[in-house]
């Protein structure tokens, strides 16, 4: 179990462009989480920080209470395993097993845990029939999962995903949820960025918004997507999910998702 | 023309590629100690004018010192010589090949400043215009910049990639020889990577009648003063004038 605590975090870039501004943030161990927020708003950033592949300029980022700020980014990846958006930008080897037995053997698990592991991970995401594969021969949707599997593999307690439906069809969108409520059954915790408000507000139990390297809401779903915060998702150029705009327009209250619609409905009658 | 930031910035930019191909191959040519630490103080003189002094010499000592390191060590200890200056174990180091040593690293500062010099003060995009509009093929031209612009893009990607690697437990912070084993993922993806977008890139110029044939019209216009076109002349006879009197033993 690892809850993550940031503590006033801000980072600049070595170009001046500050990308976070005095970010205090606590992540509870076993929760799933979604970070949302424009393009430049600081959510790529901020998660960097959580395995130290970036450093806070100011402020200090805590595992279980402990300052990380001298822990190696190759230790902290043993907590946290983070899902890189473009799987082009991460896949190396020639065979997808191989590629998804990277991570657990680079923790330095065993031969029979990194093969338990790595069939584990493919059958979860649904590439086992592709084990001995080369993974430019599976198109991106299949690639992404790879990516997706070889980081479930290490088995961190802290899963991030970048991204993880963009471009997904509907069939590997479904995939990505049953993953994620996998590793949430399992009591792991799983951070997602995504511009696909249909999703999180189905996929996640709390949805934090960023714009300009700030913290701009935190809550439920059926908080954040409530109408009186619109105008604060607008500032980021979020639209709130299609059932959340039903749900005002027929005076229902908040119902982020379409199941939350249906039961407004039918509790009205 | 953009906007930049120093006359030298301004110059044409041939101008500027024969100044660094005229620094470069004249190292070489012009050996010994004299030829090329004036060299090198003409292309310190020029980026000091430039305003990219510090970053210049900061760059080209990152560049040449892993070269010049080896080179020196190889020449020191291995170079035939009558005057042995130390020995360790087996080598001897002879003076004449730390003289050796010396002529080849003042050589290789002049070739890394006179190139550096120009990668810093001219913009990929204007030299290659400049080329496109002394009637180098378009398609020539793309490749060249596209080539000089790849850099940054391949570094970027390589940074990204590493993360990505990293954050599998791939450890890059240790000792010399950790961050050469770290090496090793990274470049499959770079080298594919790269391919893609080539791929994607020619398509989408394809798609954009890149290879119409007929005139192209530019709309970046380079200056080049008629002082200049005769400086390229008066650097290009004196570059050949140091070479014939190379091979006729004159220098």
């Amino acid at each position: 179990m690892t809850r993550l605590d940031l503590e006033g975090v801000g980072f600049v870039y070595p170009d001046g462009t500050r990308a976070l501004d005095g970010v205090d943030l606590t992540i509870g161990a076993g929760e799933s989480v979604a970070i949302v927020g424009q393009n430049g708003s600081g959510k790529s950033t901020l998660v960097r920080h959580f395995n130290g592949l970036l450093r806070p300029t100011d402020g200090r980022i805590l595992h279980d209470g402990e300052d990380v700020a001298d822990v190696r980014t190759a230790a902290l990846a043993a907590r946290v395993g983070i899902v890189f958006q473009n799987p082009d930008r991460q896949i190396f080897a020639g065979k997808v097993r191989t590629e998804v037995a990277f991570g657990p053997k680079t923790l330095g698990r065993s031969a029979t845990d990194i093969e338990a592991a790595t069939r584990d991970a493919l059958a979860a995401v649904g590439l086992s029939d592709a084990a001995d594969a080369n993974p430019y021969d599976l198109g991106y949707s299949r690639r992404k999962l790879l990516t997706i599997a070889s980081v479930l593999a290490m088995g961190t307690p802290v899963v991030v995903l970048d991204e993880p439906t963009t471009g997904q069809d509907a069939r590997g969108v479904a995939r990505v949820q049953q993953v994620l409520a996998g590793l949430v059954a399992d009591g792991r915790t799983v951070i997602a960025i995504s511009h696909d408000m249909r999703f999180v507000a189905g996929s996640f139990s709390r949805i934090v918004v960023m714009g300009g390297g700030r913290i701009l809401l935190d809550g439920p779903p059926a908080e954040v997507f409530a109408e009186p915060a619109w105008p604060v998702l607008a500032s980021s150029y979020l639209e709130p999910p299609y059932a959340a705009r039903v749900g005002a327009r027929l005076a229902l209250g908040s119902t982020p998702t379409e199941t939350a619609l249906v039961e407004a409905l039918a509790a009205r009658g | 023309m953009p906007v930049t930031p120093s006359p030298y910035h301004r110059l044409n930019p041939l101008t500027k590629a024969v100044i660094a191909t005229v620094g470069s191959i004249g190292a070489f040519v012009l050996g010994g100690y004299v030829g090329p630490i004036a060299i090198m103080v003409i292309m310190l003189l020029l980026a000091w004018r430039a305003g990219v002094l510090a970053r210049l010499a900061r760059v080209s000592l990152l560049l040449t010192l892993p070269i010049a390191i080896s080179v020196v060590l190889v020449s020191v200890f291995t170079r035939a010589g009558t005057t042995v200056l130390f020995q360790i174990g087996p080598f001897d180091a002879t003076a004449e090949g730390v003289d050796f040593a010396l002529q080849t690293l003042v050589r290789l500062f002049a070739i890394s400043l006179s190139i550096g010099l120009f990668i810093m003060t001219t913009e990929p995009r204007a030299f290659v215009f400049d080329l496109e509009r002394r009637g180098v093929p378009p398609r020539a031209a793309f490749i060249a910049v596209a080539t000089i612009e790849a850099v940054p893009t391949l570094v970027e990607r390589a940074t990204m990639i590493s993360e990505s690697q990293r954050a599998r437990g791939l450890d890059t912070e240790g000792s010399f020889l950790t961050r050469v084993r770290g090496l090793l993922p990274i470049v499959g993806p770079v080298i594919i990577g790269s391919l893609t977008d080539v791929e994607e890139r020619s398509l989408a110029l394809e798609s954009r009648a890149f290879s119409r044939p007929g005139r192209r019209h530019l709309l970046w216009a380079m200056p080049d003063e008629g002082w200049e076109r005769v400086l390229r002349w008066v650097l290009f006879v004196l570059l050949v004038g140091a070479a014939v009197a190379r091979l006729t033993g004159r220098i």
